[in-house]
């Protein structure tokens, strides 16, 4: 269990009662300014136990026992592409964050004449999303009868993303496995019945094994688990073999919350689903716990959707909540409409957009880039300063667009004036109110 | 009534001589003194058979009321013993006249003199004291007065520095000064360094509010490179010492000396306060990643910042923590004595900005939140400090919402029994008004007023909603003094951002508010604040009263503890080594305490189980 | 072989339960009511609590044509978007289990237009109806009143009610026997603020359904699905000012969402245009059933047959 940052403190040598190891107490080597500010860090895992040289031993085992991860990092590799899963810490996202965004996965079966050329195009896709580049994390591919080691080889010709081997029978799973040397694969399945042939070959191969058990049984899946990490195969991956909605909602949160409010080492490992054809599973499973998501067929009218929902719930709640920098159009404004400057944190944003929105008149927003502060405390922190504004007029090129060049800033930065009068002379800048709330009323009276 | 007969304003308490016919309602104003000693209060009782009552004269109700503003006096925590803990000496020196058998210099021979009578052996001088040496010695027959200067906090082991020469047996005091350099106002003791007594205290605006209200903008103001301000850093630099000087002055003149007879000053003050007093520049103070040029500045003479002591003084500004924790606060955790215990404590300086502290003798972590200068007065439309004329205390009438306030008098027309027209609202005045509109049901607890209730005082202003307290003819100006939505607003976020701070401090470490033993409060708040109202409006958290200790201005004791005693100037540093800062902007947990808090007293209720019982009352009441 | 024992949480609160319209027999004329809430567990965890009632789904109906819907959208609904009641009753067969009846902005606006749009769709449809007026509060204002009086006894969701204009919609509310749709901008202390100012003013919280305000997949959908958790996690722990069923409009939000409204410019990546447009609501939509909605407002028919399915399935229990 994580220790709160007082907790961790105690164990630290300010608090030694040994006074050889006090008297390094707050002694800056960590790189922090006290222990109680390094013990802090410790607990949001912004530090290293290492960067403390004189930590005792009894403490040094307890902080390392609490600071391990519950749910098992599990790296996946292709041709220079790598996948890592697991160490969440959480249930709730916004309780910190999730770390590793879940593998999404699409299926192929070796029975599939298209296998290769699907198996491309899920290489190939990449959409941008606010910046990002969201990509695909790989290929499922199936044993159906066909020749699984050419498929697989073909696969993996085709496309550089790391592979998931399905099948349930040890000759095959060595077949694809050897056609997949090279890359860190992801085979399934361990079953109660072939575990120890297909633990064998994890161990040979060094890839990382789903163990599947049928119908959500979670003490079967822990078993069979314990069995198979008994082999001395680390790297696990479960399937409680749920496919539905509702039992594999129940058993994921079953399974996770075992792993991180019990503790329960036999199934702190990451989850695979299977979601089918069904995007709207899918999204229940990116969002509910799984690490890997495999789906059936590619089309990326549902594989963009998905990709944006999965960088939405990975996104760290930590961070503040920004708005894209740029001109917004409020109620249709026209040329002669007034334009208002404020910054880019989505509060700020969204309260000056609704003040506007909901008085309807029109009008156009700029929203500076102050990364994600509110006006006051950007413009402490000089991230909304009149170099920025300025900055925004000329790259959103807002002037084009409007047949005046007079704009409203915040009344809390009413000091920015004479600045900004420097910065864009050719604009006239009038200091609006220091609340959105009074927007409506300010552009009635002043605006015209 | 005040408070409309709800028990809520104590101004109608008896005394109860025979008790048993009397049932009490409601006793939440009374102590349990006050209960012993028969009081009651005449709106809460029940006569329910024969009962002798005795109404007590209205003054001492009055004064009653004014004590439960705790204030407290200086006392130091020490015996002061000049010798063993003050670094400045006046060591009385005569010297053999030099003559042809023994030429020595002057410098020499004073230095030999001083090591006879004290054991300064290795006495050094500044030129501007060398040049008046000889003169001085010649003028009184080769006795004068050495003032000494033992050592300085960088200098432990002595900097045995001969400050000034002054004739034989012209004082018999040495003084010293503690400042506090407060954003908003700067207060200054003139202490006898020899006694340790206080001989006058001052305070007044800072100068270079006119500059901008807070630190943020006097930071801009000493950055900006604009063509109208050349010298920002130069002019708020000017502007604080002449507050100084001007302080110095006052103090000297009720003294009775000459500001110059100052030999040592100790100086408080936020970081940017005290990077503004000695020219640095401040500008990294508010950019990523926070830093401050220095938070541990070296002693510097007088004479090179103008401050008009004696130019030789030594000039100790105090160490602080980080950008936005400084020697005010490490100065307040000695001055309010925080570390002397085991027992948790919460150490809180409302000024400007909130800075807290939370911790006892073995950890401190502190944090500042912008709360803005509401509570001082400022950024209120009729706000204004607490001096002649403020508003200092408001009570609604829960009928008719009807306010009654109280002034603070003018002596003068005190004295001919007439009252003082007020001025404005001071900060125990908001905290109050702010406490009574709520309860009353004036305002909602989002703050928004109800103008359902028919009363003339709650209207549509110039700036939308408002609140009059006093009308036109009442007060000095011939003004309404109100208090308008935007007012209230504003003193809402104020009081959220302190009442965040608490929570991510102590959310930080891992402690519930609740276990807090002992709140220490400091800062311009120190002196008027009334715990009850404040916790009303979520200011401070809901702890049983006596929990909570007003200390006034613990900068300034701090200050004056360090200019007193080497050992608690010591400690200051140690504290400010020991303080944990917890950077509030890299923290999204304090948004989400700030918006909780955004609400009167609080969204979540349960947080304040006392208010939650007044409101219940409230309803009871008015269900009846 | 010893068996893992399955943590389950024992919640000591539950959401209220909230019922929508009024049959004859309460007053109103509806053919039906819709009861939503009552949850003692976490979206869907049947194995530890109960889930009495499932999410309701409302399709939203405007009051004419909308001017600034996606094609897609338009097409989809056919001539019935020309005739409030016709399309009150198109959405009553697509499996609507509430209309929501939604004034757009435009000059004809007046209480009398409101009262009468009212009428034809109350007498088009038995369902239940939530109204929202065009969300400027004081046009909300003019129009959710006489609406309110219109529509007296119908157990009407009255929307939006916020902070800027709560006392107008929830004195309406009180006047005439409906409920308040009470919404905040994303954020927990502020919905349990306005619940607290409306039950402050005597509202029932049995009347009010709070609303976080939405956010479509993309445009901050995220912010909406935390807050919501969080709500619904502090109303099973006990406080009884984030116990009300949570009301969310995905139709609305993501069919602003420029991946759904266009097919001008986009990259090829985007896909086919229908295909993307009908996921991106159902999954802005089926998201926020995950994260605890009771209402979810849509607007494409094969969005509703998809988020039925997914309600189905998941309450299959």
């Amino acid at each position: 269990m994580a220790l709160s940052g007082l907790e961790i403190y105690k164990l630290l040598p300010a608090s030694s009662k040994d006074p050889e190891v006090k008297k390094h107490g707050n002694c800056k080597e960590c790189g922090f300014p006290t222990c109680l500010a390094f013990a802090m860090k410790l607990g949001q895992k912004q530090a290293e136990l290492s960067q403390c040289p004189y930590v005792e031993e009894e403490s040094k085992a307890q902080l390392e026992a609490s600071a391990a991860p519950p749910i098992r990092l599990i790296t996946l590799s292709g041709d220079g592409h790598k996948l890592e899963v697991g160490n969440e810490t959480v249930l709730f996202r916004h309780e910190k964050t999730f770390y590793h965004q879940p593998g999404l996965f699409v299926r192929v079966k070796d029975t599939q004449a298209d296998a290769a050329e699907v198996a491309k195009a899920v290489g190939e896709y990449t959409v941008d999303y606010v910046g990002m580049d969201l990509t695909l994390d790989g290929v499922a591919v199936e044993a159906d009868g066909g020749d699984f080691a050419a498929t697989v080889a073909a696969v993996k010709e085709a496309c550089p993303l790391p592979l998931v081997l399905l099948t349930e029978d040890p000759v095959t799973a060595e077949a694809g496995l050897k056609a997949a040397e090279g890359i860190q694969s992801l085979l399934w399945a361990a079953t109660p019945e072939n575990w120890e042939a297909m633990a064998k070959l994890a161990g040979e191969y060094k890839v990382p094994l789903a163990v599947h058990v049928d119908g959500g049984d979670v003490d079967a899946l822990a078993a069979l688990a314990e069995q198979v990490q008994g082999t001395g195969v680390e790297d696990i991956v479960l399937d409680p073999g749920v496919r539905d909605h509702v039992s594999s909602l129940s058993v994921f949160t079953q399974l996770r919350r075992l792993a991180l409010k019990k503790n329960e080492r036999k199934v702190g490992y990451p989850l695979i689903a299977f979601a089918g054809d069904d995007p709207v599973l899918a999204g229940q499973h990116i969002a509910k716990y799984a690490g890997f998501v495999v789906v059936d067929g590619f089309s990326p009218g549902t594989v963009y959707p998905l990709l944006v929902m999965r960088a939405n719930i990975f996104t760290d709640p930590q961070k503040p909540i920004q708005v894209k920098p740029g001109v917004y159009e409020i109620n249709n404004p026209k040329p002669s409409d007034p334009l208002m400057v404020t910054t880019n944190f989505s509060i700020t944003y969204f309260s000056v957009a609704n003040e506007i929105e909901s008085s309807g008149i029109p009008g156009w927003l700029l929203v500076a880039d102050a990364e994600g502060m509110s006006v006051l405390t950007a413009w402490a922190a000089g991230k909304f300063d009149a170099e920025r504004i300025a900055k925004s007029v000329t790259s959103t090129g807002i002037g084009e667009k409007l047949d005046h060049q007079r704009m409203v800033i915040p009344g809390h930065v009413a000091v920015l004036m004479g600045e900004l009068e420097e910065e864009l002379p050719d604009w006239e800048i009038n200091v609006g109110p220091r609340e959105a709330v009074d927007l409506p009323n300010f552009l009635k009276m002043q605006w015209g | 009534m005040p408070c409309g007969g709800q028990g809520r304003c104590g101004r109608c308490a008896v005394i109860v001589q025979d008790g048993t016919g009397v049932r009490r309602r409601s006793t939440l104003r009374l102590t349990s003194d006050d209960l012993d000693a028969g009081y009651a209060l005449a709106c809460q009782t029940v006569v329910e058979g024969d009962a002798v009552v005795t109404i007590p004269p209205q003054e001492k109700i009055e004064r009653r009321l004014v004590t439960d503003k705790t204030a407290t006096q200086v006392t130091l925590p020490f015996i002061y013993d000049p010798v063993q803990h003050q670094p400045m000496h006046l060591v009385p020196v005569e010297l053999d006249p030099p003559d042809m058998v023994d030429q020595t210099d002057d410098w020499s021979r004073l230095k030999r003199a001083v090591a006879t009578t004290s054991d300064v052996s290795d006495l050094t001088a500044d030129l501007p004291t060398l040049r008046r040496l000889g003169t001085v010695l010649r003028e009184h027959n080769w006795g004068a007065t050495a003032v000494v200067e033992m050592d300085t906090w960088d200098r432990p082991n002595g900097s045995h520095r001969l400050v000034d020469l002054l004739p034989p047996g012209s004082t018999d005091h040495l003084w010293g000064a503690a400042v506090d350099i407060g954003t908003t106002t700067v207060s200054l003791y003139l202490v006898d360094l020899l006694t340790g007594e206080i001989a006058a205290k001052a305070a007044e605006y800072n100068g270079q509010i006119k500059r901008g209200e807070d630190v943020i903008s006097r930071i801009i103001y000493a950055s900006s490179r604009s063509s109208r301000n050349s010298d920002g850093l130069g002019e708020l630099g000017s502007l604080v010492v002449g507050t100084i000087n001007e302080l110095l002055e006052r103090a000297a003149r009720r003294a009775k000396i000459s500001s110059s007879e100052v030999y040592k000053m100790t100086v408080a003050g936020n970081s940017t306060m005290i990077h503004l007093f000695l020219g640095l520049p401040p500008s990294s103070i508010r950019l990523e990643p926070f830093v401050t040029a220095i938070n541990h500045p070296p002693p510097v003479r007088a004479g090179e910042l103008g401050v008009n002591v004696h130019p030789q003084a030594s000039v100790d500004c105090l160490p602080g923590v980080a950008s936005y924790v400084g020697a005010d606060i490490s100065a307040g955790v000695i001055g309010s004595r925080m570390c002397d215990s085991s027992a948790l404590t919460l150490f809180l300086d409302v000024g400007t900005n909130g800075e807290m502290v939370l911790g006892d003798c073995d950890w401190l972590i502190s944090c500042a939140c912008s709360a803005g200068p509401a509570f001082e007065g400022a950024g209120v439309r009729d706000g204004m400090r607490a001096t002649v004329g403020a508003i200092e205390e408001v009570w609604v009438n829960s009928e008719t919402y009807e306010p009654t306030y109280r002034v603070i008098p003018n002596p003068k027309l005190e004295a001919r029994g007439d009252p003082t027209p007020p001025r404005g609202l001071c900060g125990s005045g908001l905290i109050s008004l702010l406490s009574e509109m709520f309860i009353t049901g004036v305002i909602d607890k989002g703050g928004h007023p109800n103008f359902d209730l028919g009363s003339p005082h709650i209207r549509q202003g110039e700036h939308g909603p408002e609140y009059v307290i006093a009308w036109g003819d009442q007060t000095e100006h011939g003004r309404d003094i109100v208090i308008t939505k935007v007012d209230i607003d504003n003193l809402v976020r104020a009081k959220a951002a302190i009442y965040a701070g608490f929570t991510v401090l102590a959310q930080s470490v891992g402690v519930d508010l609740s276990m807090v033993e002992r709140v220490l409060v400091g800062g311009s708040f120190g002196q008027y604040i009334n715990v009850e109202k404040a916790v009303q409006i979520g200011l401070l958290p809901d702890l049983p009263w006596e929990r909570f200790i007003f200390l006034g201005n613990t900068a300034l004791q701090g200050a004056l503890l360090a200019v007193l005693n080497r050992e608690y100037r010591q400690q200051v540093s140690e504290a400010a080594q020991l303080m944990t800062y917890l950077e509030l902007s890299a923290d999204n947990t304090f948004y989400d305490a700030f918006t909780s808090a955004l609400f009167l007293p609080h969204t979540d209720l349960t947080q304040f189980p006392s208010v939650a019982e007044v409101l219940a009352d409230r309803e009871g009441q008015s269900v009846t | 072989m010893p068996t893992i024992e399955v943590p389950k949480e024992k919640w000591s609160g539950k959401v209220r339960e909230i019922t929508l319209g009024a049959t004859a027999a309460d007053g109103g004329t509806r053919a039906k009511t819709v009861t939503v809430g009552g949850e003692t567990t976490l979206p869907y965890l049947h194995f530890e609590g109960d889930i009495p009632h499932p999410p309701a789904i409302a399709i939203e109906v405007q009051d004419r044509k909308p001017a600034d819907w996606s094609p897609v959208l338009l097409e989809a609904w056919g001539d019935v978007t020309e005739d409030p009641a016709a399309w009150a009753k198109a959405a009553e067969e697509a499996g609507a289990d509430v209309v929501m009846l939604r004034f757009s902005l435009h000059d004809d606006l007046s209480a009398e237009y409101a009262r009468e749009t009212l009428r034809v769709v109350l007498d088009a449809t038995g369902l239940p109806l939530i109204v929202f007026g065009p969300g400027q509060a004081e046009l909300d204002n003019d129009l959710l009143v006489p609406v309110a009086e219109e529509g007296k006894g119908e157990k009407l969701v009255l929307g939006v009610c916020e902070d800027k204009n709560y006392r107008t919609i929830v004195a309406a509310a009180l006047a005439h026997g409906h409920l308040v749709d009470a919404r905040c901008p994303m954020d927990v202390n502020l919905s349990k603020q306005l619940n607290i100012l409306i039950s402050d003013m005597n509202l029932p919280l049995e009347r009010v359904v709070m609303d976080p305000t939405t956010g479509a997949l993309g445009y901050g959908m995220e912010y909406g699905y935390s807050v919501m958790e969080r709500l619904r996690l502090a109303a099973l722990q006990g406080d009884g000012m984030t116990q009300q069923p949570m009301l969310v409009t995905p139709g609305e939000e993501a069919w602003r969402a420029k991946e759904a409204r266009t097919e001008e410019g986009v990259p090829e990546a985007w896909g086919d245009w229908a295909e993307r447009a009908v996921n991106w609501e159902t999954l802005t939509a089926s998201a926020l059933v995950e994260s605890g909605a009771d209402i979810l407002v849509l607007r494409h028919p094969e969005s509703v047959k998809r988020v039925r399915a997914m309600i189905d399935a998941l309450m299959s229990n």
